[in-house]
């Protein structure tokens, strides 16, 4: 009774650790979460299952992100090319109160119709607990997430790490090639990759 | 003259260079200089030398002083952020290299670690300056730097610099320099003094670090920063453990591990605590983690038994084995009185006999390998003593080949003796003996599989030397279960008396081979000593012989001299060697060792006579003071500098806080170590204290005056 008991408590453990420590792994179930949208609306993952999902963590005033968007439209273009494909796209802003790239949700719609940007929505994290459950790092950060609810990807825009607008033509992007991999339903090529840009301004 | 001329010639480049730097803001240069600054960044472009000559090599570097709470980034830059990076625009035909990394700091803020420079940073790159360049003309470079620059935000940030040297002539100096140049040399990682190794751990490594327990309570901070992004986790500490061979820092690995056979690139920054604030040095590390036991090692351990059975077969044939096996075995298995199945059961324990023999000599190697690893004696021809050993065991074996005596009388006599009574024991004996007459063939031909079963863990051992008992036994073995197989055999006669003779020169052979091997290890010296020990034992040989079959009383005065000639050889051997090694020890130190160690006596006398000294304090659980001295002092030119202007180097071991060190110390305003002071030539002269943190070319800069 007593070895039952032990074993049950040991599994238990084991489970809370594992969930603690859910960190979005590929292959792996992305970790599941419900979270607070610029139309005031809340959005959780379980209701978007057999949709592939794309999580991108942004900051309009990071340089990085400045690249991919007002200089160059990268990313409100791929916005376009995919939500038009069925695909759910959430922006992610991360920035704490005060912090740079911080902003409600109608400043965040602003910003997008501003850029011609497309997302399917934005979520707003300013205490950064998606950022941390995802272990989002820098914006730009993709995470995407099959019709399965498996992580697929997770990593940078492209393969060319800079703030320079002229190396996006030469760079592979990464966030293009794996949805059309998945879409074909092909295995991704580069499942993770190194994440470039400002870091996520947490708080503290 | 010139050189004045030459002076005043780069002070005017220097006026003109200033006169365009008035305008700072990058982005409406037009005139470009050698400084560019933003808000957070001032940048200049500093070179080692005043002018160059061409053909030469030069230190060009970029150097970054950043505003408080701001940092730009390393090659990998950590979490977020990116390398600074630089694109140079040279004259045709010369050449820039990659950026030379100064060791980074690293900053973390919440989940995020970055590893980047603080304050101030000088990027170095090595710039050829072509052969061809013409005498007169300037050599002018342009730089464009582009870096990210953050505190929590980030600013991508982009200026042009440019440098323009004049070119002169081989024999027109090229100046110091800028001293930035020198700093920043002094921040570049260095090869590791200590031994390091990567070893596999679940999800990751241990970096072990062989310093040394006093070396470890110096350390304030010890970080690995990984040359690539994803090898590791960057965001989480690097815990670290003292183990007996030193320094253990576990890594646990990132996003992108390292696949199979990949190296681990990286530096490794240990902060040590010095009396002048935390001193950081910085060491280089390329390590491939070292492969957990493999199946590959199995086939291994297969193809080393299989080896190990032919050996044995082979060992059948081996001088030393054949004329005693075949003459006693031989004469055992014609014994005609015994019943085949009697005949057989003899095999058997014969090859029983074997196999308990190489049983006794495994266990036997690997009690004497196990103590050998605890005092540090490798079981190898690494020892002197060992190696003349089996030189005189070889020149033995040939001597009772050339039938100077004849081999271990008394033991092949009692083996015979007990064969003959033909019981099983007999046999057992015969197998005994066998494996004795065959050892000391063994050392010669066997050493690369007995240097393959001796690396290996004591069941290994033990397979192995059963695998080659179980081939010294196998032919008598077939020879006992098919007796018809003797028919084969060529009769026993003279030819076996002839065939022993000439194997007898193939020892002697070995025996020249490992003389001039102890000549390589103990000096040439070396060679008299083990000639004069030979012609003992022959002598002794000799005088054994015909002792032998006299009478008693002359065999036993004969067998005392025999032994006291023995005993003298290896006495010799083992006296002269000694003497020859610390003599051959004395002569290398002499050369290596080029200083003195420290006394305020002998100071004082230096100083009184106008001599140039270089003091060095130092500790041995000092990180920093060994790295100077591998690095710096130890460098050829610098040993070199020293002994052609006369400069005494004395070196103070403060390991155990000398009190009269560390009065001398005080008198420098420091209260530890390492501390390096220049005293130049002549009388009442001013000390020059070097910096904690040197490059050779510190030192040289340091004490040129003199030269």
């Amino acid at each position: 009774m007593l070895r039952k008991l032990t074993t049950l408590a040991t599994l238990a453990f084991a489970l809370v650790t594992t969930q603690v420590h859910a960190d979005a792994t590929i292959d792996k179930a992305a970790p599941d979460f419900s979270a607070k949208t610029a139309d005031g609306k809340t959005i959780d993952l379980a209701s978007l299952k057999g949709k592939t999902v794309v999580l991108e963590w942004t900051n309009h005033e990071c340089p990085f992100v400045k690249k991919h968007y007002d200089k160059s439209g990268n990313i409100p273009a791929l916005q376009k090319e995919f939500t038009a494909k069925g695909i759910t796209w959430l922006q992610v802003i991360s920035s704490a109160p005060g912090k740079q790239g911080n902003v409600d949700g109608a400043t965040a719609i602003k910003l997008n119709k501003d850029r011609n940007a497309a997302p399917t929505n934005t979520i707003l994290d300013p205490e950064g607990t998606l950022a941390k459950l995802y272990g989002a790092q820098t914006t730009p950060h993709f995470f995407i997430i099959n019709d399965k609810g498996v992580l697929v990807y997770k990593g940078g825009v492209d393969s060319v790490a800079s703030s320079k607008i002229e190396d996006i033509a030469g760079a592979t992007n990464y966030v293009r090639e794996s949805l059309n991999a998945i879409a074909a339903g092909q295995k991704v090529a580069s499942p993770s990759t190194k994440p470039y840009g400002c870091s996520i301004k947490f708080a503290g | 003259m010139r050189i004045s001329r030459f002076l005043i010639s780069v002070l005017l480049l220097l006026t003109v260079e200033a006169a365009y730097s008035v305008d700072d803001n990058p982005s409406t240069h037009k005139a470009l200089t050698n400084t560019a600054s933003t808000e957070q960044v001032a940048a200049s472009l500093v070179a080692s030398v005043d002018a160059v000559h061409p053909g030469s090599e030069i230190y060009l570097g970029v150097n970054q002083r950043i505003i408080p709470n701001w940092h730009t980034y390393w090659t990998n830059p950590g979490d977020s952020g990116l390398p600074t990076t630089i694109e140079w625009s040279l004259p045709s035909g010369a050449s820039a290299g990659d950026i030379l990394w100064p060791i980074p700091s690293r900053f973390s803020l919440g989940s995020i670690t970055n590893y980047g420079y603080s304050n101030e940073v000088t990027l170095l790159s090595k710039v050829r300056v072509p052969v061809n360049a013409s005498v007169g003309e300037t050599f002018a470079v342009q730089a464009l730097v582009d870096w990210l620059v953050c505190n929590e935000e980030c600013i991508p940030q982009q200026v042009q610099l440019s440098l323009s040297l004049p070119i002169v002539a081989a024999s027109t100096p090229t100046g110091v320099g800028s001293p930035l140049i020198l700093s920043a040399l002094a921040q570049l990682p260095v090869d590791s003094p200590w031994p390091v190794e990567l070893k596999p751990l679940d999800g990751g490594f241990s970096l072990e670090v062989g310093l040394t327990l006093e070396q470890i309570k110096q350390i304030k901070d010890i970080w690995f920063y990984p040359a690539d992004w994803g090898v590791l986790t960057q965001n989480i500490p690097q815990p670290y453990k003292v183990t007996k061979n030193g320094l253990a820092i576990q890594l646990k690995s990132g996003e992108a591990p390292l696949k199979a056979n990949q190296a681990l690139n990286g530096v490794l920054v240990i902060s040590e605590q010095t009396d002048q604030g935390l001193l950081q040095t910085g060491f280089s590390v390329t390590q491939v983690p070292q492969q957990a036991a493999t199946p590959t090692n199995n086939i291994g351990f297969i193809s080393a038994l299989l080896l190990a059975l032919l050996g044995g077969i082979i060992l059948n044939l081996m001088p030393c084995v054949f004329p005693v096996l075949s003459l006693k075995a031989l004469s055992l298995v014609s014994h005609a009185n015994q019943s085949p199945r009697q005949i057989r059961l003899q095999g058997w324990v014969y090859t029983l006999g074997v196999l308990a023999s190489f049983t006794f000599l495994a266990v036997l190697l690997i009690v004497l390998k196990a103590g050998g690893a605890q005092i540090g004696w490798g079981f190898q021809f690494q020892s002197p003593i060992f190696v003349l050993s089996v030189a005189y065991l070889m020149f033995v074996v040939g001597l009772s080949l050339s039938g100077v005596f004849i081999v271990g009388g008394s033991i092949a006599g009692a083996g015979s003796s007990l064969a003959d009574r033909g019981g099983y024991s007999g046999s057992f004996f015969t197998g005994v003996l066998a494996t004795i007459v065959a050892t000391p063939c063994t050392a010669p031909f066997m050493a690369a599989a007995l240097g393959y079963a001796l690396a290996q863990p004591a069941p290994t051992l033990l397979a192995i030397f059963l695998s080659l008992g179980f081939g010294l036994a196998l032919p008598y073995l077939l020879l006992a279960n098919w007796p018809r197989l003797q028919r084969w055999l060529p009769r026993p006669g003279l030819w076996m008396e002839r065939t022993k003779e000439v194997f007898a020169f193939p020892m002697y052979a070995t025996a020249a081979w490992l003389v001039w091997v102890l000549a390589q290890q103990a000096g040439p010296n070396a060679v008299i000593v083990a000639l004069s020990g030979m012609i003992l034992l022959g002598f002794a040989a000799w005088l054994y012989n015909t002792t032998r079959n006299t009478s008693e009383r002359t065999e036993r005065v004969g067998a005392g001299f025999v032994f006291l000639l023995v005993a003298l050889a290896f006495i010799l051997g083992y006296k002269g060697l000694q003497a020859n090694s610390s003599l051959h020890e004395a002569a290398t130190n002499q050369q290596e060792k080029n200083w003195e160690p420290y006394s305020a006596e002998r100071l004082d006398a230096l100083l009184a006579e106008g001599k140039p000294v270089f003091l060095n304090f130092t500790a041995a659980w000092c990180i920093s003071c060994l790295v100077n001295e591998r690095v710096a002092l130890s460098d050829s030119k610098v040993v070199e500098a020293f002994e052609t202007s006369g400069i005494t180097y004395l070196k103070g071991d403060w390991t155990k806080r000398d009190e009269k060190i560390t009065q001398f110390l005080t008198t420098f305003g420091r209260s530890g170590v390492p501390l390096y002071v220049f005293y130049p030539a002549g009388k009442n002269v001013r000390p020059v204290e070097l910096p904690q943190v040197l490059t050779p070319d510190i030192v040289l800069n340091a004490i040129s005056p003199s030269l």
